[in-house]
């Protein structure tokens, strides 16, 4: 046994495997202590990218260190793009106007673009196009329209009690620069927000512990029972194996979402919890195991070391445990592999319909998933909603995969 | 051995099957599964014969009920695959001279999404299943592609515009008289007529459909001569609204092609609305060209009656207006976002995207919140349940709802700041109210602190210690129910819930399929629903408190099915206010009513408004046609995709963007 412990763990292809799971898990167990708040809290908007984001009354509260930096140059090398300014100079050329625009270069003369391009641009000159072409010229108007002002802006409150109903509170000028770590109110989202708005982050280590969770019970559950009714059927036969086959069959035959289903609608929702719908799946995913093994029990059943264990006098379990059960594990881990990451599939179908744990209770993989799904996050370009998710289930079989397949190099006499 | 195994068998498969039967017999929201074709169809028979055998009131109610059948854009398709045998090439496709329809030449086409999710199931306007939605859908936003009605609404400024008719309505005395056009044709070239006008209130009544109920508040409506109709008001039932509210809504359909087809199956109803309808005729500027199980197409009628000088004075710009069949919303959006369709008209998260990455793409508003709101999916709480009939309790889950997260995350901005009232966010409707009146009543939402005290302050307080409130014993555990796949509104219900997680209520959601949803909700086997009552209406915001609150002295509690008021609200001083209003003319007296009435549906919160959202998601691709209406372009033509209301009058202005 300890040899082979041993040997399992020379094993590259399981270490490896052995080593993202544990990773994966380890992730999920401590990352959460450095989180604030729940990872189902609502706190942005749909789909805010990744990134630090910082409170902006708090930018104007923090103590402001005029520095020496070129600011408008850069601000304009943000906010305006080489298209822009191409598209400025096609404003200036199309609508006519008499304006010295030919020879600006759009790399190099941004900033006479952009000068020009507000002196002149005026909403009521109708280019000819498409609507949806005219309105590019606004947007961009509205974009860059205080962009060369070196005054800064002004603050306000709403006061009032003074005659405008505002009172000057402060100025930010251009040479202003405040310290990021002075501004009280930030918040670091590193895989942005999903489409209530919650940190995705945060929410995915949630979920790939809740995934796991219902993988691993109700793998084992669907494997254990398939276990169970494949060696006994295959190995005792008889009247017995005729009716577990017959059950199995029923079983087969009869679509496991559908009983799924049935099941899970019977269960209140409020008990319905990760730990019960993971039952609930396991309870209806073994057929296929116990189908498989029963067939390779057939097979094995009359080899010569069993009729030898079988006529040394050894009862049908231990016959069942030593000589039959160590020939078809390779198979069985394979198949637990399966039934782990079809668990966490079927799990996330139940809670689209309403039969699984609840969005507003639990982060599974599947929820997350569907939800981008269903917001379209791959067409609005939020792959920060769904690559990761993605990313994880494929680690997660990839992990177990390779365990799969080092154990398997481990134990099949044939690859040894 | 053998022999008992056999034996054995056959007594499982029994046992087995039996167990099958108890299981799905036992209750009814089993086919909140994957229903089958097969019981689907049942259903929507089993519905239509139910909505038969009971009276007129009940008719009222489908309409809204196929109101918003259609309203919630995002609904995923229903993936029933071909409704019907009578949709392979065949006999639905009229043969029309014309372009090959696998082929249509893209600059003579204008092609919509979000409007179709399966294959054309029948072209009979009578029956109440039909899904061709760009045809028969009938509200204030009549669809006028096909059939006509004889007026126009337009939203944007509440008024009518004739369309069949003939200049505006008189009323005298309660007396209605209507000219027709002396124009107005069928497709086929016979005249439009008086007789028509009055076949299609009376086939509508007789066939009980969702327009049924119009008749009820009419005592006679005959033609005075060829293009002359008088309607006369019923006095014992006296309501001018519900006598208005048709005048935009109903399609006129052809005395002597739809009422030859009647008098065919002599009286035999279900007969009636069970015909397919080969050969339809209406009198709008497209007929059907092309059905099949990927698309359908209408074809322009070159021969209409509206290029008349009378009417538009030419035809719409498309020769052909063409829908294909996206598998789901994301389908639809990506065809879109390709040019490949037009006229969008489903709900798209961040629509600014698409501008931003440079496609020829608008709104009908370009700032936020780029469409115009006109409905409000509330949740509506059955308040015949324990728990939920405390109003405390509703008013608790009111304040705590965070409505601008709903707002931004899950209506993607799509939406005006929600203050709550039985009046939409436009300035129309709002003006009918006392606003200011309202405000002491009003809950601005998130105040999961002031809401939790009131709870205590009730007695309703989490006495064993699970976390969960109870109320006179009963925990306060609901589910929240909405259709499947209506992306914002289930989004939006996950956000209702929760808010009932941080008062220490337990919601649960719960999207079942579309059929279920509407069968619980009328029959009042469910908690918490999203509900969505009238849209934008000539005749809101009473017909949306009518649909709200209006129990007809308590009637609603003993029926089996209702069709509006579901959550089974019932006030009498409320019925009486509803009563009142139609026949009121005094505006002072009318803000008085309604302003009432607002504060009573504030103060005991049967339902709770969640968003604005507009009645059609209109958006467009200028990738070959251009000159869509936009707010503000000096030609009023409100945002309903060019084929509702007024906004059809958009078809006549398209131009090509390269001609």
């Amino acid at each position: 046994m300890k040899h082979r412990l041993r040997t399992t763990f020379q094993n590259t292809n399981f270490v490896v495997g052995f080593s993202i799971l544990v990773l994966l898990l380890l992730l999920t167990f401590v990352t959460p202590l450095f989180m604030q708040g729940s990872p189902l809290d609502m706190v942005g908007t749909l789909f805010n990218k990744p990134g630090n984001y910082v409170n902006r009354m708090g930018v104007i509260d923090a103590p402001k260190y005029p520095m020496s930096i070129e600011v408008a140059s850069i601000r304009l090398g943000a906010a305006v793009s080489n298209d822009e300014a191409k598209q400025m100079l096609e404003w200036l050329e199309k609508s006519e106007l008499d304006v010295e625009w030919k020879g600006l270069d759009p790399e190099k003369d941004r900033a006479a673009i952009v000068e020009l391009f507000l002196a002149n641009y005026d909403d009521s000159i109708r280019l000819p196009g498409t609507s949806a072409y005219r309105k590019g010229f606004t947007r961009l108007y509205n974009k860059v329209q205080n962009l060369l002002s070196a005054d800064g802006y002004v603050v306000h409150v709403a006061d009032p009690d003074s005659e405008s109903g505002y009172r000057e509170v402060g100025k930010i000028e251009s040479r202003d620069f405040t310290n990021v770590k002075d501004v009280p109110a930030r918040r670091f989202f590193l895989l942005g927000t999903d489409n209530f708005g919650r940190d995705v982050f945060h929410e995915l280590i949630s979920a790939i512990g809740n995934s796991l969770m219902v993988g691993l019970i109700a793998g084992s559950i669907a494997t254990t029972i398939g276990l169970l009714i494949g060696l006994t059927s295959g190995y005792v036969g008889g009247w017995l194996d005729n009716f577990l086959t017959f059950v199995t069959n029923m079983f087969t035959v009869i679509p496991s979402f559908v009983i799924l289903i049935l099941l899970s609608y019977s269960i209140s929702s409020s008990s319905r919890s990760i730990v019960v719908v993971a039952f609930v799946i396991g309870l209806t995913a073994w057929p296929w195991t116990a189908r498989s093994v029963r067939s390779q029990t057939l097979t094995l059943k009359n080899r010569d070391h069993v009729n030898i264990s079988r006529l040394s006098g050894f009862g049908t379990v231990r016959i069942i445990v030593t000589d039959i059960l160590p020939y078809v594990l390779s198979y069985v881990v394979m198949a637990y592999i399966l039934q782990i990451s079809s668990a966490i599939l079927a799990e996330a179908q139940l809670s689209m319909l309403g039969l699984g744990p609840s969005t507003t209770t639990h982060a599974t993989l599947g929820l997350m998933l569907s939800w981008s799904m269903q917001f379209q996050a791959p067409l609005s370009g939020a792959w920060w909603a769904f690559i990761p998710v993605v990313l994880s289930i494929a680690l997660i079989s990839f992990s177990m995969n390779l365990m799969n397949t080092g154990l398997d190099q481990v134990f099949n006499p044939t690859l040894r | 051995m053998k022999r008992y195994g056999k034996l054995l068998s056959i007594l499982l498969a029994v046992l087995m099957f039996a167990g099958l039967l108890a299981a799905c017999g036992g209750s009814p929201a089993t086919t909140a599964a994957p229903t089958t074709k097969a019981t689907e169809a049942k259903k929507t028979e089993a519905e239509k014969t139910e909505a038969e055998k009971t009276e007129a009131e009940k008719t009222e109610a489908e309409k809204t009920e196929a109101e918003e059948t259609e309203a919630p854009a995002t609904e995923a398709p229903e993936t029933d695959a071909p409704e019907t045998e009578a949709d392979d090439d065949g006999p639905a496709t009229p043969d029309l001279e014309g372009d090959d329809p696998d082929q249509l030449p893209r600059k003579e086409t204008l092609y919509y999404n979000g409007r179709q999710w399966g294959p054309v199931n029948s072209m009979n306007p009578l029956s109440n299943s039909h899904n061709l939605n760009m045809f028969f859908e009938e509200s204030s936003l009549t669809t006028l592609l096909f059939y006509e009605s004889l007026y126009m609404y337009n939203q944007n400024d509440g008024l009518l515009y004739p369309l069949l008719a003939d200049g505006d309505y008189i009323e005298e005395d309660g007396v209605y008289t209507i000219k027709i056009k002396e124009a107005a044709r069928w497709s086929d070239g016979e005249p439009l007529t008086a007789e028509d006008v009055v076949f299609t209130y009376e086939v509508n009544a007789f066939c009980n459909t969702s327009q049924a109920v119009a008749m009820q508040y009419i005592s006679e409506i005959v033609a005075l001569d060829e293009k002359t109709v008088q309607i006369t008001a019923d006095k014992d039932n006296y309501n001018p609204l519900k006598i208005l509210e048709y005048f935009p809504q109903m399609h006129i359909y052809p005395k002597h092609q739809l009422g030859a087809l009647v008098d065919s199956y002599d009286g035999d109803i279900e007969a009636i609305k069970n015909d397919y309808n080969e050969g339809a005729i209406g009198s709008g500027p497209y007929k059907p060209y092309h059905f099949d199980n990927t698309k359908i197409v209408f074809i322009r009628d070159d021969n209409y009656w509206g290029q008349d000088e009378s009417m538009w004075g030419k035809l719409p710009a498309p020769k052909y207006i063409a829908h294909n069949i996206f598998s789901d919303n994301n389908a639809g959006s990506v065809a879109f976002q390709q040019g490949e369709v037009d006229m969008a008209q489903q709900f798209m998260p961040q629509v600014w995207k698409m501008w931003e990455d440079g496609l020829p793409v608008s709104t009908y508003l370009d700032e936020p919140p780029y469409y115009i709101g006109a409905q409000m999916p509330s949740a509506g709480f059955n308040v015949t349940r324990p728990g939920l009939d405390n109003a405390t309790v509703r008013r608790a889950l009111a304040m705590a709802i965070d409505y601008d997260q709903i707002g931004e995350a899950a209506m993607s901005g799509y939406t005006l700041p929600m203050v709550p009232a039985l009046v939409n966010c436009t300035e129309p409707e709002r003006a009918k109210v006392d606003m200011d009146a309202l405000k002491p009543l009003q809950w601005t939402g998130k105040q999961v602190d002031e809401a939790n005290a009131l709870l205590d302050e009730a007695g309703i307080v989490d006495t064993d210690g699970d976390g969960i409130r109870e109320v006179d014993g009963v925990k306060l555990e609901f589910q929240v129910e909405c259709p499947a796949g209506w992306t914002d509104w289930n989004a939006a219900l996950e956000i209702v819930a929760a808010a009932g997680k941080e008062l220490g209520m337990e919601l649960s959601t719960y999207f079942p399929e579309r059929t279920v949803y509407y069968d619980d909700i009328q029959t009042g086997n469910f908690d918490i629903a999203m509900i969505s009552y009238a849209s934008a209406s000539p005749i809101n915001p009473w017909l949306r408190s009518y649909q709200t609150l209006y129990s007809d002295g308590g009637a609603n509690l003993t029926a089996e099915r209702v069709f509006t008021n579901y959550s089974r609200y019932s006030n009498e001083r409320v019925d009486e206010l509803i009563d009142l209003i139609p026949t009121e003319t005094d505006e002072d007296k009318l803000i008085e009513y309604y302003t009432e009435l607002n504060e009573i549906y504030l103060t005991d919160v049967p339902t709770i408004p969640l968003m604005y959202r507009p009645s059609s998601f209109h958006t467009v691709n200028e990738s070959v046609w251009t000159n869509f209406p936009e707010a503000n372009d000096g030609r009023n033509i409100p945002p309903n995709i060019l084929a509702q209301g007024y906004s059809i009058a958009g078809l006549y202005d398209l131009e090509l963007v390269d001609p």
